[in-house]
């Protein structure tokens, strides 16, 4: 698996449009595809065995099972890859299942249900493939509304406001289909195919079930997937690699409405009618649990879900109402009867996210998937790759803050502090706690902008750019409090950065991401989850994966915070080989004295605010006035404005 | 009166602070200095309850206190001013140190709010105000005065000079020094390492979560390298 | 104008009843960041309280202050059986373990009473108007209008006066600070509670008054104009969830009189569009508390 990635590291080649989609062909395509096919193959065997040895009402069951999960496979697609939890794709349903509905229902019975119907609507009919494109194409102009608010809103991970704007979503598409009686029928009329019109082959069902679990891998491996997942482990971290979560956002997004759309047509179309509590809460709520219970995060997760869901359903329904016997012991009569009876499904299903909420919160399967554990399995052990000799540095350029003034609120953290870095050089910052060395770093890579003052590298002039745009300028950072893609694996972290700069920064030599895994002294653990990792390994891998986004410059907060004195000089030879191996400048802000001056060609001293010396470490750490800003002392003479302490 | 042995935290598998070991004594005001990032903050924290040691132990008045729960440790008797002063800016000032006297019996609370009237005179002309409207200076003189309330026995400050106005640096070490000579028990963490040693009986110095030196302010400060011991250029 | 006047009034009597529901939820997000969505469980279960007492007789006068108690022992019981197990979990655990509740419970009363509407009689003055310079006011929204500005106005004394009242608020602010004075967590967190069901009780006399029956899902309507008041008010912000509350009431109110008739069944759909909006420009809600991200 190395092979391959060699060839088309060195240059964009003609794969290059390729590796821009999917990064490894056997991994992210032939795998997926394989094992979506063992997974359908399981679900849908299962669910026929059960319906020849059981019979009876378990067709309809396994029938609606299927159904449920594809919709669970389309929720899963936008909660499991961006994290954001979303209470509204069960309104799209009801967009799709109505437009579905209006469309395939014959004139006749629609002039009995909906005479007055806006548009003429009561006249069309198409075919129910037809129906079902039109309800795709209408939940899409939906979902790219609401996709555009929600990115307004800065959906992420955990978001509130993005769970409201979906909760509302729901509620509005209940309510037009509750109460727009001219246009749905309402609740009180629903509308409904003839008898023998409605879904009879459950041929439809299969092929869009292994359509859905294709793409939901596909997506889940794709770059875009990859990118999307790195912002649900943490946004700004993503952004300082040069990721633009809202595009993977609305990409996930678009894919899931397709998947639920679909899913919500055939739900209509086998049940044979549809109201207003087709697609409400209930229904929310029974896919909700079931891709919680399996595991939002993967695809195997939300199957297991829907399977465990549905039997667990399917049980309590029939212990509720079929009457039961324990060891050929009829209970009539006897305390159990005060559990099993009508609404224990209900409970069931509260019970289940109840106790998977407190218990096991990331669900039965966590993040599991059968390809990629089969891919684990089946591929040969890789050898480390050879590190490649450094390229040569390319033209030099100039990173330039210049006159940088921060206000917060009245404070002054930053007066006109400033530094210059050559992209062949290390330069040091340091500066007692509260002097505004993070502030400085912060306005750099555009999360804080300044009040005053202006950033640039070369020619370009960054000032007050959006985070994810000065990364993908070539400059790129790491955080004082460690901020990895925790539940990723190594390689995968080192991954989504190389993408980046491969999408962005395409022209130029640079490492392939398992040399830069190698390099860090990663290999061995590549597949692990960074949230393994132990401090040290962690400090590493963040230092790998900024290279990874071949930056020009490479902006190093506190790499050495939390560290021995051992570990920080362990850490100098491992910057000057990151930098050195993808060709960057670096700026590196630390405490530590002794590892600055080792590390450093030039250190600039911030206290208060500004900058207070610069030069050689020799000179800095003779100056007297670095030795006060330091020590503190009673003749302060360091005449300055007072910021308060901003930094964290 | 507090014994730290062989104390280690750690944030997930940061080690913020290794096997550090101190003593104070009843009546001693002790600094405990070093560099940012030293784990200072880590201690303090750990001894106040707020984080859970991986190992070792602390013990306060003889009783074994480790990983006692905040409010545990203040009822005992230990109270922290913690870094960047946390006050309670939708409070008032008056309301910010009744708070602090949550512990203490309603009568003796307003004796106590007297007896900070007195040591704060400066506060009490905000007494109504919102706390978050007060200046640095301020606010840090009420976040010495909420820990006050409770009584403490030992009372913690974690970097109480920090983004203060040197003239507000010289109000706090004057403080400190006032409550020493109350007889108060002080351990303060300060990055201000020479004003620091000026006032305190003893000083640890910890660097990278460990404890490197210890002395009382005119032994660290005889040895003349307090600044390599400080940021650590000795081993560079 | 007239109309006016009476629509403000019917306005705030329907937003007294958010307000104090807000007011509930965002007493607990102070404390926890849990957004409950599980509050409006207290009026379902209040409801079958009131329809059982019903049954045997009994008239509002003890209906009223039974509903007040039960709910905040049902709020307390509620901390106690679920949400005590997932504090200082992440927003995603929180959020669906309080929807875990809300269907537990309304699964519980579908078991053990039935999915059927259960009736009881609503006060003889319910619908009795008043006259005054012209206009005619509902008795009833005088009343709530009334007994909510007491509520919060006795709430507000407890919330500045008492000890209890600025632990709740000091944790509200920054939890380890106050746990550091010596507050402690789980009487504050309960304490929470305890007035967070106190102030949904006097909103479910009310809730219940007007409604005259119950049924398992009752609880959702108010759940849900109780959780988007607070959110519009801004999270975390009392006075916020107070504002948002009223300011929803009125909405509602005066969107239903001004929408053209063919719409007017819409009001509802308009609303929630109307939050959705807010939320996709000022995410924090009216009031924003949130503070800004360290790095």
């Amino acid at each position: 698996m190395a092979d391959d990635r060699a060839g088309r590291t060195t240059a964009p080649g003609p794969a290059h449009w390729v590796s821009g989609l999917v990064p490894d062909l056997r991994r992210d395509v032939l795998f997926p595809i394989g094992g979506s096919l063992v997974s359908f193959a399981v679900l849908v065997g299962g669910g026929l065995a059960y319906v020849a040895l059981v019979g009876g009402s378990s067709d309809r069951l396994v029938t609606a099972m299927l159904i449920d999960a594809i919709a669970v496979i389309g929720l899963q697609i936008y909660i499991g890859n961006t994290g954001v939890l979303s209470f509204g794709h069960i309104g799209f349903g009801a967009i799709a299942g109505y437009a579905f509905a209006i469309a395939a229902i014959s004139p006749e019975r629609k002039a009995r249900w909906i005479p007055d119907a806006p548009f003429g609507l009561t006249d069309v009919q198409v075919s129910p493939l037809v129906a079902v494109v039109i309800a795709v194409v209408v939940a899409l102009a939906v979902a790219v509304i609401v996709g555009i608010g929600l990115a307004r809103s800065g959906a992420r991970s955990g978001a509130v406001a993005a769970s409201v704007i979906t909760l509302a979503l729901l509620f509005v598409t209940h309510e037009v289909a509750a109460n727009w009686t001219d246009l749905t029928g309402g609740d009180r009329a629903p509308l409904s195919f003839a008898i023998g019109e409605t879904l009879e082959s459950r041929a439809p069902i299969l092929a869009v079930l292994l359509g859905s679990l294709v793409a939901a891998r596909l997506f889940a491996q794709s770059r875009t997937g990859r990118l999307a997942k790195a912002a649900r482990e943490d946004n700004l971290a993503a952004r300082a690699m040069g990721v633009d979560p809202a595009s993977q956002q609305m990409a996930a997004l678009l894919l899931s409405v397709v998947v639920i759309a679909i899913a919500a047509t055939l739900r209509v179309y086998e049940i044979g009618s549809v109201t207003p509590r087709v697609f409400f809460f209930e229904y929310t709520l029974l896919t909700l649990v079931m891709l919680i219970v399996g595991g939002r995060r993967s695809i195997a997760g939300a199957l297991v879900g829907v399977v465990v869901i549905t039997a667990g359903r399917e049980l309590t329904r029939r212990l509720a109402t079929d009457g039961y016997e324990v060891a050929g012991v009829g209970l009539d009569g006897t305390p159990a009867d005060w559990v099993f009876r009508e609404g224990l499904p209900t409970v069931f299903l509260g019970l289940a996210m109840l106790g998977f909420m407190i218990l096991r919160p990331n669900g039965l399967v966590d993040d599991w998937e059968l390809d990629e554990w089969l891919h684990r399995r089946l591929t040969a052990e890789a050898r480390p790759p050879e590190t490649q000799p450094a390229p040569d540095a390319g033209p030099s350029r100039l990173l330039e803050a210049d006159a940088i003034t921060v206000d917060f609120g009245g404070f002054r953290a930053l007066s006109a502090a400033g530094l210059r870095a050559d992209s062949g050089e290390i330069v040091g910052l340091i500066g007692p706690n509260g002097a505004g060395k993070t502030t400085l770093v912060n306005v750099i890579t555009g999360i804080v902008f300044a009040t005053e003052g202006r950033v640039s590298i070369g020619s370009t002039d960054l000032t007050r750019t959006p985070t994810h745009e000065i990364a993908r300028a070539g400059l790129v950072r790491t955080f004082q409090n460690l901020r990895l893609f925790s539940s990723l694996t190594v390689r995968q972290n080192v991954e989504v950065a190389w993408f980046t700069a491969e999408r962005y920064r395409p022209d130029g030599l640079r490492p392939t991401v398992d040399q830069l895994v190698a390099a860090a002294g990663l290999w061995e653990q590549r597949h692990r989850r960074a949230a393994e990792l132990d401090y040290g390994n962690s400090r590493r891998l963040e230092l790998a994966r900024a290279a990874a986004a071949a930056p020009t410059f490479l902006l190093l907060d506190e790499p050495t915070s939390g560290m021995s004195d051992q570990e920080s000089l362990a850490m100098i030879e491992q910057v000057r080989t990151t930098a050195s191996s993808v060709g960057a400048g670096v700026v590196v802000i630390d405490h530590d004295l002794g590892f600055i001056t080792g590390i450093s060609d030039r250190i600039y001293v911030l206290d208060r605010g500004a900058v207070i010396a610069e030069g050689s470490p020799d000179r800095v750490q003779a100056d007297p006035a670095v030795q006060a800003a330091y020590l503190g002392s009673a003749a302060d003479s360091i005449e300055t404005q007072q910021p308060r302490g901003v930094e964290s | 009166m507090l014994e730290i042995d062989g104390l280690t935290t750690r944030y997930g598998s940061i080690s913020a602070l290794r096997d550090a070991s101190l003593t104070v004594g009843s009546g001693e005001v002790v600094g405990l200095i070093g560099p940012n990032g030293a784990g200072k903050t880590t201690l303090m924290g750990t001894i106040a309850g707020l984080l859970k040691p991986a190992a070792g132990s602390v013990r306060f008045e003889d009783r074994n206190v480790t990983g006692w729960a905040p409010d545990r440790m203040l009822r005992a008797g230990v109270a922290l001013v913690p870094e960047h002063r946390r006050i309670f800016t939708d409070l008032s000032v008056v309301e910010n140190l009744r708070l602090g006297g949550v512990t203490t019996p309603p009568r003796e609370r307003s004796e106590l709010l007297d007896e900070m009237v007195e040591l704060f005179p400066s506060l009490e002309e905000r007494w109504t105000t919102s706390a978050g409207y007060l200046s640095g200076g301020e606010a840090q003189q009420l976040a010495i005065a909420r820990a006050l309330m409770s009584r403490p026995r030992l009372l913690m400050m974690d970097e109480p000079s920090l983004g203060l106005a040197p003239v507000l640096v010289d109000v706090v070490f004057e403080l400190i020094a006032n409550l020493a000579s109350r007889g108060r028990t002080l351990l303060v963490v300060e990055q201000n390492a020479t004003r620091m040693l000026d006032v305190a009986d003893r000083a640890y110095v910890l660097r990278s979560g460990e404890v490197v030196a210890e002395g009382t302010g005119d032994e660290l400060l005889g040895q003349g390298d307090l600044f390599e011991t400080f940021v650590g250029t000795g081993n560079g | 104008m007239t109309e006016l006047a009476q629509n403000i009034v019917d306005g705030l009597g329907r937003g007294s009843i958010y307000a104090l529901l807000a007011l509930g939820i965002a007493v607990i997000f102070g404390v926890m960041h849990l957004l409950n969505f599980a509050h409006g469980e207290l009026i379902t279960i209040t409801g079958y309280v009131a329809y059982a007492a019903f049954l045997r007789g009994a008239s509002w006068f003890v209906i009223a202050p039974l509903v007040l108690g039960v709910a905040v022992v049902a709020s307390m019981g509620i901390e106690q059986v679920a949400f005590r197990w997932v504090r200082g979990a992440p927003d995603f655990t929180l959020v669906l373990t309080s929807f875990g509740v809300h269907f537990v419970v309304e699964a519980a009363f579908l078991m053990y009473v039935s999915a059927s509407v259960k009736n009881f009689n609503r006060p003889g003055w319910i619908a009795d108007t008043v006259d005054a310079g012209g206009l005619s006011f509902e008795i009833f929204d005088l009343v709530v209008i009334g007994v909510t500005l007491v509520t919060l106005v006795l709430t507000s004394l407890l919330l500045q006066r008492t000890m209890f009242g600025l632990a709740l608020r000091a944790s509200a602010e920054d939890f380890d600070a106050a746990r550091l004075m010596g507050v402690r967590s789980d009487r504050v967190i309960r304490g929470a509670f305890a007035l967070s069901g106190a102030l949904a009780g006097i909103a479910a006399i009310f809730w219940l008054m007007r409604a005259g029956q119950t049924t398992p899902g009752a609880g959702i309507t108010p759940m849900l104009k109780g959780v988007l008041a607070a959110l519009v008010g801004g999270l975390g912000s009392l006075r916020g969830a107070v504002i948002g509350g009223f300011a929803l009431g009125l909405a509602e109110v005066l969107l239903r009189a001004r929408l053209p008739d063919a719409i007017a069944g819409l009001t509802d759909g308009v609303v929630f569009l109307l939050i959705a909006l807010l939320f996709i420009f000022r995410p924090g809600g009216f009031v924003t508390v949130s503070h800004a991200e360290r790095v």
